[in-house]
């Protein structure tokens, strides 16, 4: 069994993605908690793939693929803000309009490039166990940022989530915070798309923190319980994947959400054995 | 409209209201919300601000706060214009309002009305503090501090969203809606609260769509889009006048109650309106 996870993690790569998950993780799990608690889920999807034309293209070019992927992130959310904005429209139709109409772009830019598909596939499921050092820098850095803003920001943040008309009175910048949050998911995304891939980050966005959402009993638990509960899914995952042979990016993803309804399921199964149950009661009387 | 104990202190300073309004109009599109409103309220004073639903009543609320802006005309709030995250003013929301889905304690839900005060980043003082403390005593949710929100009942919340209210420690105190529908507990303890705060010197505007509330308050707006009238409850809530912003539905009893003959609270003109 101690050769079981001693044995993959004697090479460098598996330890250099076991880095880079963790890394992900802890900038997801802070910056995921709001996404989750403000109902944001279907933005952060929506980044997590609209960022492709900017890559696609920024890799035809020969430029930076992180600017390229902030480019797009940025006309995302202009486009989605003014479809609300000026038109009747629930954010939800301009978030998909906005989605769907950026993941096209981007799938059109790489066959035009004759790029092979393996680059969608790249920044799609991520490459793991190819990450390196550069890699590993962009990646702290993004969750020292994240932890920076969420300790900052993290008043307008919580009363934001709870109201937006409370903060607004209270004079806290709800709009501020918002961009500042939309900003942070954009950033996460980006630090590792080429490392873990959109699927996984999106994955690590959403499912550690819901998991923690039903395990937690105020904010800053979630976040850690969040941190917590997505590292644990990361370790195991490279562990399934190197034995099993299993694409990385989607093991870890899968498992996370897995993790997800184990805990509901865990959860339901004690409040059931907790209530008493009426009939027996009444039947006893 | 005066205030009539000024102390010493305030008798030098020269007489400024808690609220003034001058031919205020707030539109949704094409749509009048709020009709030319003038209306002035002294420091100090309670006001209810009565009508049936979508009279423009919480929107006439809002721009107190600087939630709304008036389409035309100038909110004034303690001499100055309404602007968003005044100190001086705390708004008691709707309780539907809020997200409840985010985890919070009792405790930190009422902090959150010192944030108002100390803003982004401001560490909470020893008064804040204390004010948090007093504001969870008055609202006798003491025993609940560490209970989740969603765990309580709609009387227990309000009382929580009062005493954020509180918390923030603010001259002029707006409440929407605070006590229609909730337990008696909470009713009461509201009620106490608001005469308390009276007493103090400090100034409440609430909304109600119950006449027994509004006779509670020093002056009462009865709304109907535009204000119908405003004055001391008995003068401004007579039957005339409610029957004029309820549009006939009102019944006197023979003992001199009014019953308002308003069916599930709606009104579907108004809910038309509002809905542009």
């Amino acid at each position: 069994m101690p050769d079981l996870i001693a044995e993959p993690f004697a090479f460098a790569f598996m330890r250099n993605a076991l880095a880079a998950g963790l890394l992900t993780v802890f900038a997801s799990s802070l910056v995921g908690t709001w996404v989750v608690l403000r109902g944001m889920a279907f933005m952060g999807d929506a980044l997590a793939h609209g960022v492709l034309p900017g890559i696609a293209l920024a890799y035809l070019v020969g430029g930076n693929l992180l600017v390229g992927g902030a480019l797009s992130a940025v006309v995302m959310i202009v486009g989605i803000t003014l479809v609300s904005a000026r038109s009747r429209l629930g954010e939800d139709t301009s978030i998909g309009l906005l989605f769907v109409g950026m993941l096209a772009l981007g799938v059109a830019i790489i066959s035009r490039g004759g790029a092979y598909a393996g680059d969608l596939t790249t920044i799609l499921f991520g490459d793991p166990i190819g990450v390196t050092t550069s890699d590993l820098r962009v990646s702290a850095i993004a969750a020292a940022v994240a932890l920076g803003v969420t300790l900052a920001l993290y008043r307008s943040f919580l009363v934001l989530s709870f109201s937006r008309a409370k903060a607004q009175v209270l004079g806290l910048h709800p709009r501020v915070a918002h961009v500042a949050m939309l900003a942070l998911v954009a950033m996460v995304i980006l630090a590792s798309f080429q490392t873990v891939g959109t699927l996984l980050v999106f994955a690590v966005l959403i499912a550690p923190p819901a998991t923690a959402s039903l395990l937690a009993r105020r904010v800053p638990v979630m976040m850690a319980v969040s941190v917590l509960v997505g590292s644990l899914w990361v370790f195991v995952g490279l562990l399934v994947s190197y034995h099993l042979g299993t694409a990385t990016a989607a093991t870890i993803a899968g498992l996370s959400v897995f993790g997800f309804f184990l805990v509901l399921a865990g959860k339901e199964l004690v409040t059931r054995l907790r209530r008493p149950s009426f009939p027996a009661v009444a039947e006893g009387g | 409209m005066r205030p009539q104990h000024a102390d010493d202190a305030m008798a030098t300073a020269p007489v400024v209201p808690a609220v003034r309004l001058r031919s205020v109009w707030v539109r949704y599109g094409p749509t009048v919300a709020v009709r030319d409103v003038d209306l002035t309220i002294a420091r100090g004073t309670t006001t209810a601000i009565i009508g049936p639903n979508g009279s423009g009543k919480s929107t006439l609320l809002n721009t107190l706060s600087g939630l709304i802006r008036p389409t035309h005309g100038v909110v004034e709030v303690l001499g100055a214009p309404a602007a968003r995250g005044s100190r001086r003013v705390a708004h008691v929301l709707q309780t539907t309002v809020a997200n409840e889905s985010v985890p919070l304690t009792v405790r930190e839900t009422v902090r959150m009305g010192a944030y108002g005060r100390r803003g982004v980043l401001g560490r909470l003082t020893a008064g804040d503090r204390r004010a948090i403390d007093e504001a969870i005593d008055r609202m006798r949710i003491g025993d609940l501090v560490d209970r989740q929100l969603q765990e309580l009942s709609g009387g227990q919340r309000q009382r929580v969203y009062v005493a954020q209210g509180l918390a923030q420690r603010a001259e002029l105190l707006l409440l929407d809606e605070p006590i229609t529908g909730l337990d008696l507990v909470t009713q009461e303890t509201i009620t106490a609260t608001i005469a308390d705060e009276r007493a103090a010197g400090r100034s409440v505007v609430l909304t109600t769509h119950d006449v027994g509330t509004a006779h509670l308050a020093d002056q009462a707006v009865l709304m109907a889009t535009e204000v119908v009238a405003a004055g001391p409850p008995r003068v401004s809530l007579v039957p005339e006048h409610l029957a004029t912003a309820y549009g006939g539905h009102v019944h006197l009893l023979d003992d001199g109650t009014v019953v308002l003959d308003e069916p599930h609270h709606h009104d579907h003109r108004y809910d038309d309106q509002l809905r542009g």
